[in-house]
């Protein structure tokens, strides 16, 4: 399989969703997400940079390994009429150009970390700081790039282009909410400078992602963490819904 | 990607009058009408009971149970049994199907509605990992609950939405009635998670005769977590004075 044809698919990629072509997709996906993964690690100590290399990958493997049922019914139900298999490499496809994605910045993020103040600097906080901020703009980036991609393939398949949306939009929303509680249970990722050099922390599972969000919310706001979380999801919400009631149609495409 | 050819929906052959539990599930997930019509797409007749409907009914009740696993997951105990039962609480569909204008027996219903059951303890088996590992995570009774009940909600819907499609396939007209049923057998459902409690948490009874509104009880409990509630069913020593002849101080009177 060539690069291209993850890229840019032919309309039948998710017709033959045979073993090989899963593997050959994970395959990059792996290679993508390791290489990326060595350069975020890479500033806090090149054993750190091995580490994310190993967990990058494993973050994704396990959000798409528990949600596979999940995955596999809502694009059923949804549809799109995609099957389970089906289902799963339109997901790895979609990560894979990601990590893809991701890959090809590596030398970039690589020299990045090389030239960034070193974490026993005195001015490692904010280069840290400004670290996490460049990340998180990557990873945002690519995970755009690879849902509008994903959205395609939907769209490809599914007979409505609401239920394109809607699929992609659960999927989304399953795979983000345990992907989250992934990486907090596979932290530390970036590795924060005062903080020692671990594969994983201590009771890696004490703890839950969105319990430490809104004790931070809370913090911030001086106790008046409801109404702020209501604001932030009305702002989330409001724009996707829109989103989907300009795109939905209730005929079949011609 | 090339624009997407335009494809003729493809022509669907009726249901066979014996399946096999794949098909049966594909049937389920990709065309609710053919499990209560037989791949017909619209029908007015009850089938017989030796057709697709009960051999989905009798195949299916065993997955109906599948709907206990996320409660397992969240609690780990042994509420199992009881969570299962909510299916026995579907008050008066026949009536509400009639008055909707179904033309539809009650060994159809029945099946539909086991189908409907099934439907949601595939889509709970699917989210029985995520809620396993935000399980394993936390101590929150609130965030649990919240995390059981929200996918309650979503397979319900989907559940709901099976029922509707064959309410509709079999001559109904009228959303109002089933709208109706619909919103007294979710109240119903949530207000079971508070009459069959204790289903998160640990408990040494396996019923409480205690009588409450679920919103009470979910107010009550939301901000307490495991840790106190294993505290308060802890066995206390009763505060009896001290009459060790040392004079050693009983560490319960303080």
């Amino acid at each position: 399989m060539h690069l291209r044809d993850l890229i840019q698919p032919r309309l039948d990629w998710l017709d033959v969703p045979s073993s090989r072509r899963v593997a050959q997709v994970s395959l990059m996906a792996v290679a993508g997400l390791a290489v990326y993964g060595f350069t975020v690690g890479y500033w806090r100590d090149p054993v750190m940079g091995l580490y994310v290399a190993v967990k990058l990958p494993l973050l994704i493997g396990l959000t798409l390994a528990c949600n596979g049922l999940l995955n596999g019914l809502l694009g059923l139900l949804l549809g799109t009429g995609l099957g389970f298999r089906q289902s799963l490499l339109a997901l790895l496809s979609s990560f894979a150009l990601a990590a893809v994605i991701l890959g090809s910045l590596a030398p970039v993020t690589f020299l990045l970390a090389w030239n960034a103040p070193r974490p026993d600097a005195a001015n490692a906080e904010s280069a840290h700081a400004s670290y996490l901020v460049m990340h998180t703009f990557l990873i945002g980036f690519a995970g755009i790039t690879a849902n509008i991609h994903l959205h395609r393939l939907l769209a490809v398949k599914a007979p409505t282009p609401a239920a394109a949306t809607a699929t992609l939009l659960a999927w989304l929303g399953g795979n983000g909410f345990l992907g989250a509680q992934f990486s907090w249970i596979l932290r530390p990722f970036f590795g924060t400078p005062k903080l020692e050099v671990q594969f994983l922390r201590e009771d890696p599972l004490r703890g839950n992602f969105y319990q430490t969000v809104w004790r931070s919310i809370e913090h911030i706001t001086g106790g008046n963490g409801l109404p702020a979380v209501i604001i932030i999801v009305l702002l989330l919400v409001l724009p996707i819904t829109q989103a989907i009631l300009l795109n939905h149609r209730t005929t079949h495409k011609p | 990607m090339n624009p997407p050819v335009a494809q003729p929906p493809p022509l669907e052959a009726p249901l066979p009058e014996t399946l096999d539990l794949k098909s049966l599930f594909e049937a389920l997930l990709r065309r609710p009408q053919a499990t209560a019509c037989g791949g017909k797409p619209r029908c007015y007749r009850p089938l017989r009971p030796d057709g697709v409907s009960f051999n989905i009914a009798v195949r299916f009740c065993p997955w109906v149970l599948c709907q206990a696993r996320p409660a397992l997951g969240s609690s780990g105990e042994d509420h199992v049994g009881i969570v299962a039962l909510r299916g026995d609480l579907f008050p008066e569909p026949l009536h509400f199907s009639t008055l909707a204008g179904a033309r539809v027996g009650i060994s159809q219903l029945a099946a539909c509605f086991v189908g409907a059951l099934a439907l949601a303890g595939l889509l709970l088996l699917g989210f029985a990992p995520a809620v396993w590992i935000f399980a394993e995570s936390t101590d929150s009774l609130g965030f649990m609950g919240t995390l059981a009940v929200g996918a309650w909600i979503i397979a319900v819907l989907f559940a709901l939405r099976f029922l509707k499609s064959v309410v509709f396939a079999t001559g109904g007209t009228q959303k109002g009635p089933l709208f109706i049923w619909s919103v007294v057998f979710f109240l119903v459902t949530l207000q079971m998670t508070t009459s069959l409690r204790p289903i998160l948490g640990r408990s040494d009874v396996l019923l409480t005769q205690e009588k409450k509104f679920f919103l009470q009880h979910w107010a009550d409990t939301f901000g307490t977590s495991l840790k106190q509630t294993a505290v308060a069913a802890a066995p206390t020593v009763p505060a009896v004075e001290s009459t060790s002849e040392e004079g050693a101080r009983n560490p319960y009177v303080r």
